[in-house]
């Protein structure tokens, strides 16, 4: 810090890489015609759940028999995405992995996005909204309904913080650079930036904080998606009722997440123009990890139907010869191979861990994921112990309805919104972050 | 010649009528089969044990006999398990038939005893009007009587119950009902429970006692509600006396609801998971409150610095 020589040439790096992350946020014409389609797809379709809230959950296609349909598998398949978070600044910020520096904050931006929106399609799943307190009023401790509202309110309090804190230095920043910003996201930058001007003291008590709640989040982490699955398994129904699914579900949610972060930063980086800072090396860690968790959430695949597929007992047989050769086989082998299997095969190879090749096996991860998540949700359902007998035609089976369509479309559309405007307001890259990583000072002026 | 080629052609004629009529049914019973005979008599009480059997596990598909309100079910209709044309068979034959099944018929063989079977058939026997001599033999002869009463007598020192079926007869005088089937019923949670014992007829005076099982569960002061009733509407119309008595065993009711436990409410939910979920939110948010507290010493620490 007081190598006067050197300082001249950073201050002109450091110039830059602020230049380089700041412009893309004030200066992107297609940004606010994306936002503006954004906001007509969820008006059209918050049309649809206008639909729902006037004349009930019968508009959809869930009966007495499948009550849990389309909206509980996005909503599992949204907690799962969303523990990206943890995993790449959490975890691998812990273990002082400094590949991860230029895209843990966009982690986070989707950690915050996905959980939000997992918790309002919960509450766009329900016949009377207007009654979700009571889940808080009148909820029994013994029930994993009440841990999974706790754990993940809880898990988005924290992903916001570990958001905004990181934030702090470049907020600061932000308050200086961004001369043409609306005066409400001046005050914004002024009030979440805290007076930051980096002294030492500062920059300790602000990492020792950042470094608490890195701590925190692993707990909270792992406990949302275990407790998710538990709403399933804490139950008897073939194909649920297992003792592996916590760790399967948190396994698989370790795929969908980086899955939906290598997309992530492929966007960002061609948009933004942050190739000099989401480099090719980010994306070939990015593939080797995703092999990584890949291989693992295999593994439980592997236990998860080879056991009982080896066994056959009453009840389970029905179940996993319908996943295996039955109405479910098509959507079961594709999601298996397409979204893992087969990604694992290409992105072995060098190759296939370049941007463009990544990013579209990463799409294919993420459906294969989705769809998983149907699989495990309706099949089950499908297959109560008690034969179904004497009940309508439309009892036997599941079809989402337009309308569920539509909600379902209207959450997408929300997660992309919100991350939209996080990386509008916010810089996607850590500047200061990446400065400090690369050596070159930082400083903020008061 | 005329004769005979007329007796031969009614013969076949006959011949293929049987046949095809066996096979329409289907049938096919063996001669040993059909000779078997019912070991039971046909007395008042096998019979209508048999129709308690009938009603339970026969009557859903087959209806009441002679009435012909079977279960029109297709493509072979349950018979009328009453009707003449059906009771020309033999005992062994219908035994066998209850047996093996056929169809939507199913096969009796393992789920009712052999004794039970065959009181069912002798029940159907005592529709055959061709064996009626046989029946009326068995059958004790009441004189007519008009205001039938049945009364109760509790004795709750020994736990008997003394049920008495009377009438009057026409010369003014009450008599007592004899072998007429009783049944003591005791109400439990789903149904009742038939108490009646081995040998519920009433005897010569119209009389039949039974005795209260010992360990039978009451309430909290040991009542029971009973139902004595005379078993068959067919002699002298329902006849049904209810009573509360206080023959069980006191018993404390247990509420599940009661116990901490996992399918409790909220109030009662096990303390371990009380003391898991409260701990952990506590902790967790304290953390949450500790962090955001703490930042609020950063504008400080900027000024410390000048
Ligand atoms: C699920 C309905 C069902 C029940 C219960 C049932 N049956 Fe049947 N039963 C049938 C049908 C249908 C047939 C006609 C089968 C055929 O002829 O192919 C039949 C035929 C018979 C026959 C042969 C009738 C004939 O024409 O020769 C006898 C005897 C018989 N049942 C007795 C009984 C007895 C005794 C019981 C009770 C222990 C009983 N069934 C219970 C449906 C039932």
């Amino acid at each position: 810090m007081n190598d006067l020589p050197k300082q001249k040439e950073t201050n002109l790096s450091f110039e830059k890489i602020k230049k380089d992350i700041l412009h893309p946020m004030q200066n992107h014409k297609g940004l606010e015609l994306w936002i503006v389609f954004l906001i007509t797809v969820i008006s059209v379709c918050g049309w649809a759940y206008y639909i729902q809230l006037k004349d009930g959950l019968g508009v959809t296609g869930m009966r007495d028999y499948v009550s849990w349909g389309l909206y509980i598998a996005n909503f599992v398949f949204f907690v799962a995405v969303s523990l990206v978070g943890m995993l790449i600044s959490s975890i691998l910020g812990l273990l002082r992995i400094d590949w991860i520096t230029p895209i843990s904050r966009i982690a986070e931006i989707i950690a915050v996005a996905f959980v939000a929106v997992a918790g309002l399609v919960i509450v766009l799943d329900m016949g009377r909204p207007d009654r979700v307190l009571n889940v808080m009023i009148h909820g029994r401790f013994q029930s994993p309904i009440l841990w999974d509202v706790t754990v993940i309110t809880t898990y988005l309090t924290v992903s916001a913080l570990l958001l905004i804190l990181p934030m702090i230095p470049d907020l600061a920043i932000c308050k200086k650079e961004l001369t043409k910003a609306s005066p409400i996201m001046k005050k914004l930058y002024n009030i979440l930036s805290l007076g930051y001007i980096n002294t030492p003291e500062q920059h300790k008590h602000l990492h020792k904080m950042i470094r608490t709640l890195m701590v925190l989040i692993v707990p909270i982490g792992l406990a949302i998606h275990t407790v998710t699955s538990w709403l399933f398994a804490a139950t008897l129904r073939n194909g649920w009722d297992t003792t592996i699914f916590g760790p399967y579900f948190v396994a698989g949610a370790f795929v969908a997440g980086s899955a939906a972060l290598i997309i992530a930063m492929y966007f960002f980086r061609v948009n933004y123009k942050l190739q000099d800072y989401i480099t090719d090396l980010q994306f070939d860690k990015m593939g080797k990890l995703l092999v990584a968790v890949c291989l693992v959430y295999l593994y439980f695949n592997l236990n998860e139907f080879l056991v009982p597929g080896y066994k056959m007992k009453t009840g389970d047989d029905i179940h996993l010869k319908e996943l295996f050769y039955g109405n479910w086989a098509i959507m079961f082998w594709a999601s298996q191979l397409l979204g893992n299997i087969i990604p694992i095969i290409l992105l072995v190879n060098k190759k296939f861990r370049k941007p463009l090749p990544i990013m579209i096996i990463s799409l294919f991860v993420l459906a294969g994921a989705w769809f998983k998540r149907y699989v495990i949700v309706i099949p089950t359902m499908l297959h109560p112990h008690l034969p179904i007998q004497n009940v309508p035609e439309n009892f036997v089976h599941y079809y989402p309805s337009a309308i569920e369509i539509s909600v379902t479309v209207l959450s997408f559309a929300l997660v992309l919104l919100i991350i939209t405007v996080l990386s509008k307001i916010f810089p996607v890259v850590p500047i200061v972050e990446t400065a400090e990583s690369k050596g070159i000072e930082v400083k903020i002026d008061a | 010649m005329k004769n005979t080629i007329k007796n031969i052609a009614a013969l076949f004629l006959i011949f293929i009528f049987s046949g095809s009529l066996a096979n329409a049914q289907g049938w096919t019973v063996p001669n040993s089969a059909k000779k078997k005979q019912n070991p039971y008599e046909a007395t008042s009480k096998n019979v209508s044990t048999g129709k308690k059997i009938y009603n339970l596990h026969c009557k859903s598909c087959h209806g009441d006999p002679t009435m012909a309100n079977m279960l029109p079910l297709a493509p072979v209709a349950p018979t009328d398990l009453g009707a003449q044309n059906f009771l020309v068979q033999s005992d062994g034959e219908i035994y066998y038939k209850v047996n093996k099944g056929q169809g939507a018929m199913p096969t009796f063989e393992k789920t009712i005893s052999d004794e039970d079977k065959w009181m069912v058939i002798a029940f159907l026997r005592s529709f055959d009007k061709n064996k009626k001599v046989k029946q009326q033999v068995a059958e004790v002869k009441n004189p007519e009587v008009t205001d039938v009463k049945l009364e109760l007598n509790v004795n709750e020192a020994d736990k008997t119950l003394l049920a008495k079926l009377s009438g009057i007869t026409k010369k003014g005088k009450r008599v007592g009902l004899q072998g007429i089937e009783m049944s003591f019923l005791v109400k439990r949670s789903f149904g009742y429970l038939d108490v009646s014992g081995e040998d519920p007829y009433t005897n010569e005076k119209g009389d039949v006692a039974v005795q209260f099982p010992a360990d039978l569960p009451g309430d909290r002061e040991g009542q029971v509600n009973m139902i004595v009733k005379v078993t068959d509407d067919a002699f002298y119309g329902k006849l049904e006396e209810a009573r509360v008595v206080t023959l069980g065993v006191p018993t404390d009711p247990v509420n599940p609801l009661d116990e901490r436990a996992m399918w409790g409410t909220r109030a009662n939910a096990p303390i371990w998971i009380i003391v898991t979920f409260v701990g952990g939110v506590l902790a967790i948010w304290s953390v949450i409150f500790l962090v955001l507290f703490q930042m609020i010493k950063l504008p400080k620490l900027a000024k410390s610095k000048d």
